[in-house]
């Protein structure tokens, strides 16, 4: 799969040929970002794998060191390399920690670039990665498709079945984990609104806006789709969602598959190039878009649109903070505490328009949650490729939980399935909903329906 | 009278009148057969490089009030007095510190600190007699180093004058410094078993624009009371600079109330002395009694406490013995350690006059009665601070006693590392040989 | 976590994997490289290996390991020191130290806590902070520096002006001597155990002599009250002056901090701004805590003098939220370089406070003379300095110029009386400058301590003290082949 990328490199041509240190492939990683690092240190206690491992090359300042020694020809792209690079769960703590604003996950996402074609995945992880990565994910009709087949396995009693006949213990303890909190597949909002691509504002238009509906967000949790449609309109938007669009390619990026990333993105920009507001649910996504200048960094004209797109993109929470939402008037009467998405809290610095949103609402009792910005470990698909890390980063996250909250409430799909599964694990019942999950009930109850948490 | 025939000898780097000779010895030992009074490094240096190539002994001395610290040996060959090496070297007021020789009487140099608004924060016994020297080789301080840390905390420099009459400096001048090991620390406490102190750079401290004692007695005498207040008023944001409790015994001599009593002191702007005494006031139990000391009274309180201890330089008592036991525990277990002295002193026959710091888990106690009472409360005291994971010396006891008692309470477990320090240093063990714990 | 098992044949490797685990082991070119350095960068070397003990007994069979089998080796905590400290110089099996990183007991009544080694400083104050407890030394690093680090480098801070270094707040020590001998001093922390005051020198060791497992250390009550000042001056002798005079009208602020023009420029630049002026000379935060019936007394003289020194602005802390933000820009200072600087050097003299003018003047010649911007970040109220010489290190020559000037820095330093470290240590940077303050036999009299300790100088060899003849970086110690 890998050789379609060495085809591919003469898409960043000025730099195809040209190598820094030990890093020989197109598309090479920023000098300047490990330049601005002065090994303070100051990250270290900010990253959740160095927390774990308590090991240097596992912690920000130890990954930069090895990049940037690739970068000096003192190390190589080895498989050895993997370990260090990968099991980054490119949170962006770091960057927030850091006194000179190092981009260690722009970084990351670079230098993965680099080693994942240098050391092409090979075995069931290449299959694996092919199969979602490639095959499905970049297709909405293949996700629509495998979203029914799993609403087919929840609702014809297989599910049922499956776990009563023991058929799960065949699976991975961490796959079998994962089937158990999966949520209940709805019908995606892109099917649903296939054939009305504007939907409109309540009341008075003020502006129209086009939604990311996301690729796997859509067939997991098209009802927070919903929601976000919904609460947008309450608030006088009229709602595109655009054909064309795909998945951002995060996941992609993440994994080092760059081209790919480059792929969707491209997709993407043209396919949003007429609205003005592209508002976005889930962190991580968001995150992805803003940043997609950064995958064009040696293409001068796809650079620029990207700029041009990523001045678009805005997280649903701080959109509707920004221009000016209505205070919900219904009240839920909730005992609820908020987790920081990474890639809100960090990737995007988006940290108090959430909570204003949440705290707006009347009834709601906020309950602070100790170090609220440390992830969860579901980084994307991270909970299935590094299963025992995740496993313990989130272990850290629970016990930061506080005990006596009946919602815990966030703004990243990926993140929802995490702390979910955290909440099982620890026998707890706290229930797991995106942010504008609770205005959409506020303001559906302001309207006098029945709402039940 | 020995023949001393190589105390001319000395005359090579002394004049005769630095020279003296003993007839008699001292009843707590550490004397010497010639007492030398040097008056400069060089002279010091000169003395210790002799005795270190010709085998004599030395032991050192200030002013003496620390003679019956410690010691195996009743004399040296020479008693090395520092008494005539005194003065200030150096006050650099904006800075804030100042060098001193260490023969130099602590008082003195408070009193010349003083005009420049400025102290060395450290309140040794004896203040008048002791030489700074003294104080900082035997790691002495009061009740205020709750406030103000002991010798370790002030002292930033020394000259040390090894005993092969090399000079070493350790730390320096400023407040602040990490070069090297921290020497300073090894040769505080010392016992001048590494080397001679020479000169000393101590931080200094503004002194303080106000200053009170608050005294609180506890007439019912339980201890569960006063733990319970310290515990309280510990916990406030006060900032006492001493939270020392009497016992009985002590607390009649200083105040006339045979009563357990807290010595709170504080010394702050006027507005805030006044403010913590108004916290000690709302947090008393209802039967405790207070009174408190401001200004001059309560300077005057502190001069007549600085005396209670034992001194060597003052003549041994006529009835009896004489002895002081510095006890070491964790903070609060002070106030076990100070029920144990009534209650020992009691048992043993002996008068025990007790004090400690339930903020930092130092206690004196200072032991009057019969050579066996005496001993025989030592070890009692001894044994309550080790069932505390403490320890007890013994600080103050006649020569002839400390034969029978191990002053400083057995070898740590690391006491091949103390010894080995020795080694290095003193490998001829010339000065203060067996003054140290372990023999050392 | 990936699970490992040992691909090697080296015999130490399985041994030593033996006894920490195999989980507990580094020994790959591509993992040992992220401990080829510390905070200080300028010299990098790979270690044989690191361990990751979990328990005294396990840290002790490493080091008896290493004892036996003439292994140079050395103690890591989150490796942030500044003066190279724990850098594996000659191919050490680095000990890191962070995962023993748990509280073991907290006695607030008796003001003390007993950690491992690897426990995070600030976590400390964190963990008592709800009862109104801290511990007192604070490092800029102390987000992320460990507590065994600072022991080993007896680490100062901004408010150690007041409550004293780490040295003043450490009770009882655990302590692994080179030879894997377990001691204990100072038992459950009582005061003044008998004996030479082996905590004393223990502590600022810098790791030479023994390895720290278990630290009992004294907590403080929070002040009562505490105000925070930023004075903005158009003129460096002017804010010197104000630091002079401060400390002579009696006042022992908790802090007195100093930043001169291009500190604030990077501060201002990087991820903490607070909206400094970038015109002016220098800026003072001055901090002062006690009592808080006598408190504005203080900040009514602070502000006086200020004034009297022809302050452009004064301005005092509104609110927590304020004096922390003062603070983060300050503390993030080193750090801060990066942002207008691909590297810097810092160095750490030492003067005593009135020649601060002078020193000041002496290092801006300094920086003249070897055409390399030199920012002033420091601890004014101790007389720390800290001097950032800032350089490109992709720069040929850049390098060896930047350390010229750092150490013609500290020449100034001790010029004047002073030293060449305050509180970063002397490690690998600073070992030649030592003999600027010191004699041979000075330095010949601390060898022989280390001696006692660490006979066979397995334990990080190579730092501390200037070793006769060049090149000493790269010797190696005795025993090793």
């Amino acid at each position: 799969m890998m050789s379609t990328m060495t085809n591919e490199r003469a898409d960043s041509p000025a730099c195809a040929t040209a190598s820094l240190g030990n890093y020989r492939f197109g598309d090479l990683p920023d000098p300047s970002k490990w330049a601005d690092c002065v090994h303070c240190g100051m990250c270290l206690e900010s990253c959740p794998t160095y927390e774990q491992t308590g090991e240097e090359q596992h912690s920000p300042r130890g990954r930069v060191h090895l990049m940037k020694s690739v970068g000096e020809g003192k190390l190589e792209l080895t498989p050895d390399l993997l370990d260090p690079i990968f099991t980054c769960l490119d949170c962006r703590a770091c960057t927030t920690a850091c006194p000179a604003d190092v981009d260690v996950g722009g970084l990351i996402e670079q230098v993965r670039g680099q080693l994942r074609q240098a050391v092409p995945l090979a075995g069931w992880k290449a299959l694996v990665s092919d199969v979602f990565l490639k095959g499905i994910f970049p297709h909405p009709s293949r996700l629509d498709w495998l979203g029914r087949l799993l609403k087919l396995y929840q609702k014809s009693g297989l599910q049922t079945l499956a776990r009563k006949t023991g058929m799960l213990r065949m699976m991975p303890d961490h796959l079998a984990e994962m089937e158990a909190i999966l949520p209940s597949v709805g019908t995606p909002v892109r099917r649903k609104y296939k054939h009305q691509p504007l939907i409109k504002a309540k009341g008075e238009t003020k502006r129209t806006v086009a939604i990311l509906t996301g690729c796997v967000m859509d067939v997991m949790f098209s009802d927070i789709n919903e929601a976000t449609i919904r609460v947008l309109t309450h608030n006088g938007n009229d709602v595109v969602i655009v054909p064309n669009q795909t998945c951002c390619g995060a996941l992609h990026v993440h994994a080092g598959d760059r081209e790919t990333g480059r792929k969707l993105a491209k997709q993407n920009i043209e396919a949003f190039q007429d609205v003005d507001y592209i508002i976005v649910n889930a962190a991580g996504c968001g995150c992805m878009l803003k940043e997609y200048p950064e995958l064009f960094r040696n293409d001068p004209e796809w650079h620029e649109k990207a700029e041009r797109f990523a001045a678009k993109v805005e997280d649903v929470s701080k959109f509707l903070h920004d221009t000016g939402f209505k205070p919900p008037k219904a009240e839920l009467n909730v005992r609820l505490t908020y987790h920081d998405a990474c890639h809100l809290a960090h990737g995007q610095g988006i940290r108090k328009e959430p909570r204003a949103l949440i705290e707006s609402i009347p009834g709601v009792e906020m309950v602070a949650m100790p170090n609220a910005d440390r992830c969860c470990g579901s980084a994307g698909i991270y909970n299935l490729t590094h299963p025992e890390m995740a496993q313990a980063v989130l272990e850290s996250k629970m016990q930061n939980v506080p005990q006596d909250v009946e919602l815990i409430s966030m703004g990243n799909p990926g993140c929802m399935l995490q702390m979910a599964l955290g909440v099982m694990k620890h026998g707890r019942n706290q229930k797991i909903v995106h942010t504008v999950q609770l205005l959409d009930w506020a303001y559906q109850k302001e309207e006098g329906k029945d709402v039940r948490i | 009278m020995l023949s001393l025939t190589w105390i001319e000898e000395l005359q090579e780097f002394l004049h005769p009148e630095q020279i003296k000779r003993n007839d008699s010895f001292h009843p707590l030992g550490n004397d010497g057969a010639v007492t030398v009074y040097p008056q400069a490094e060089e002279e010091i240096a000169a003395v210790l490089r002799y005795a270190d190539q010709s085998g004599k002994k030395v032991f050192i001395a200030g002013r003496g009030t620390k003679r019956g610290f410690g010691g195996q040996r009743e004399q040296a060959d020479i008693l090395l007095s520092l008494e005539h090496y005194a003065g200030i070297v150096e006050h650099a007021a904006a800075d804030m510190t100042v060098t001193v020789k260490a023969g130099t009487v602590f008082g003195d140099l408070q009193r010349a600190l003083a005009p420049y608004r400025q102290k060395v924060a450290l309140d040794p016994f004896w203040p008048d007699e002791a030489t700074i020297g003294g104080v900082i080789a035997a790691n002495d301080s009061g009740p205020k180093r709750l406030g103000y840390g002991s010798a370790r905390d002030s002292v930033i420099g020394l000259r040390i004058v090894y005993p092969n009459g090399t000079v070493i400096r350790s730390g320096g001048k400023v407040v602040k410094n990490v070069a090297g090991y921290d020497m300073n620390k090894l040769f505080i406490g010392a016992m001048g078993t590494l080397g001679v102190l020479s000169e000393i750079t101590l931080k200094l401290r503004p002194l303080a624009k106000y200053e009170s004692v608050v005294l609180l007695s506890f007439p019912s005498g339980d201890v569960h009371d006063i733990r319970s207040f310290a515990v309280s008023f510990l916990d406030t944001m006060m900032e006492p600079v001493c939270f020392e409790l009497f016992n009985p015994t002590l607390a009649e001599r200083l105040t006339g109330r045979p009563v357990y009593t807290l010595a709170i002191g504080f010394e702050d702007v006027e507005n805030a002395v006044h403010y913590q005494e108004q916290w000690v006031e709302r947090l008393r139990p209802k039967a405790a009694e207070m009174a408190v000391l401001a200004g001059e009274e309560a300077a005057a309180f502190w001069r007549t406490f600085n005396t209670v201890a034992p001194n060597g330089r003052l003549a041994q008592a006529e009835n009896g013995i004489e002895a002081a036991v510095k006890i070491g525990v964790v903070n609060l277990d002070v106030l076990s350690i100070l029920r144990e002295s009534v209650l020992i002193a009691d048992r043993c026959h002996v008068r025990i006059e007790a004090h400690g710091g339930l903020g930092h888990g130092l206690c004196q106690a200072y032991v009057h009665g019969s050579e066996e009472g005496v001993l025989a409360a030592m070890e009692e005291l001894r044994q309550a601070a080790v069932r505390l994971g403490g320890y007890a010396i013994v600080k103050h006891l006649p020569f002839s006693l400390r034969q029978r008692i191990d002053v400083w309470g057995g070898k740590p477990s690391y006491f091949f590392l103390l010894e080995g320090i020795k080694r290095k240093i003193d490998p001829n063990k010339t000065i203060n040989d067996q003054r140290f714990i372990g023999g050392i | 976590m990936r699970k490992r098992s040992i691909a090697t044949n080296d015999p130490h490797i399985q041994a030593l994997a033996r006894i920490v685990g195999e989980r507990a082991i580094l020994y790959r070119k591509e993992d040992l490289m992220a401990y080829d350095c510390d905070g200080f960068t300028v010299h990098r070397h790979l270690p044989k290996a690191v361990v990751f003990p979990t328990s005294t007994e396990q840290v002790a069979a490493v080091v008896r390991y290493c004892h036996e089998h003439d292994l140079p080796f050395l103690a890591r905590g989150a490796g942030t020191g500044l003066s190279g400290g724990a850098i594996p110089l000659n191919g050490e099996v680095v000990i890191s130290l962070t995962r023993m990183k748990r509280l073991l007991h907290v006695d607030l009544e008796n003001r003390r806590a007993v950690v491992e080694p690897g426990f995070v400083n600030l976590k400390l104050t964190n963990s008592v902070a709800h009862r109104g407890y801290y511990y007192a030394p604070d490092p800029s690093s102390q987000y992320c520096c460990t507590i065994g680090g600072n022991v080993a480098e007896n680490a100062g801070g901004a408010h150690c002006l007041k409550y004293g270094v780490t040295t003043n707040h450490i009770l009882g020590l655990e302590v692994v001597l080179p030879n894997g001998e377990v001691i204990e001093i100072g038992g459950n922390g009582v005061p003044d155990p008998p004996g030479y005051d082996l905590l004393g020198l223990l502590t600022g060791s810098e790791g030479t002599l023994g390895i720290v497992t278990k630290i009992t250390v004294r907590l403080l009550k929070n002040p009562e009250a505490k105000q925070t000042v930023l004075a903005y001056f158009d003129e460096v002798e002017d804010a010197s002056q104000t630091v002079s005079d401060i400390i002579s009208a009696g006042i022992v602020p908790a802090a007195l901090e100093m930043m001169d023009q291009t500190a604030i420029e990077a501060v201002e630049a990087a991820a903490f701004p607070v909206g400094h002026p970038k015109d002016i000379a220098a800026l003072l935060l001055i901090e002062v805590d006690g009592i808080s019936a006598g408190i504005d007394e203080q900040i009514d003289d602070i502000l006086a003098i200020c004034r009297r020194h022809h302050v452009r602005e004064v301005k005092v802390a509104q609110s927590e939220e304020e004096r922390a933000r003062w603070w983060a820009n300050r503390k993030t200072g080193f750090g801060a370089m990066g942002a207008i600087s691909p590297d810097y050097l810092v160095q750490d003299g030492v003067i005593p406070r009135s020649r601060l003018p002078e020193v000041l003047r002496e290092i801006a010649n300094i920086s003249r003379k070897y055409g390399l911007r030199i920012a002033n970040i420091f601890h004014a109220g101790d007389g720390n300095l800290h001097p950032l010489v800032l350089f490109d290190a992709s720069k040929p020559g850049e390098t060896e110029r930047a350390l010229a000037a750092g150490s013609e820095c500290l020449k100034a330093c001790a010029a004047v009386g002073g030293s060449i470290t305050g509180e970063h240590g002397v490690g690998i940077e600073k070992k030649e400058e030592m003999r600027f303050i010191f004699t041979d036999e000075e330095i010949l009299a601390q060898t022989a301590i280390r001696d006692v300790f660490n006979p066979k100088n397995l334990l990080n060899a190579g730092k501390l003290f200037p070793t006769p003849g060049r090149c000493v970086e790269t010797k190696m110690p005795s025993t090793v082949k």
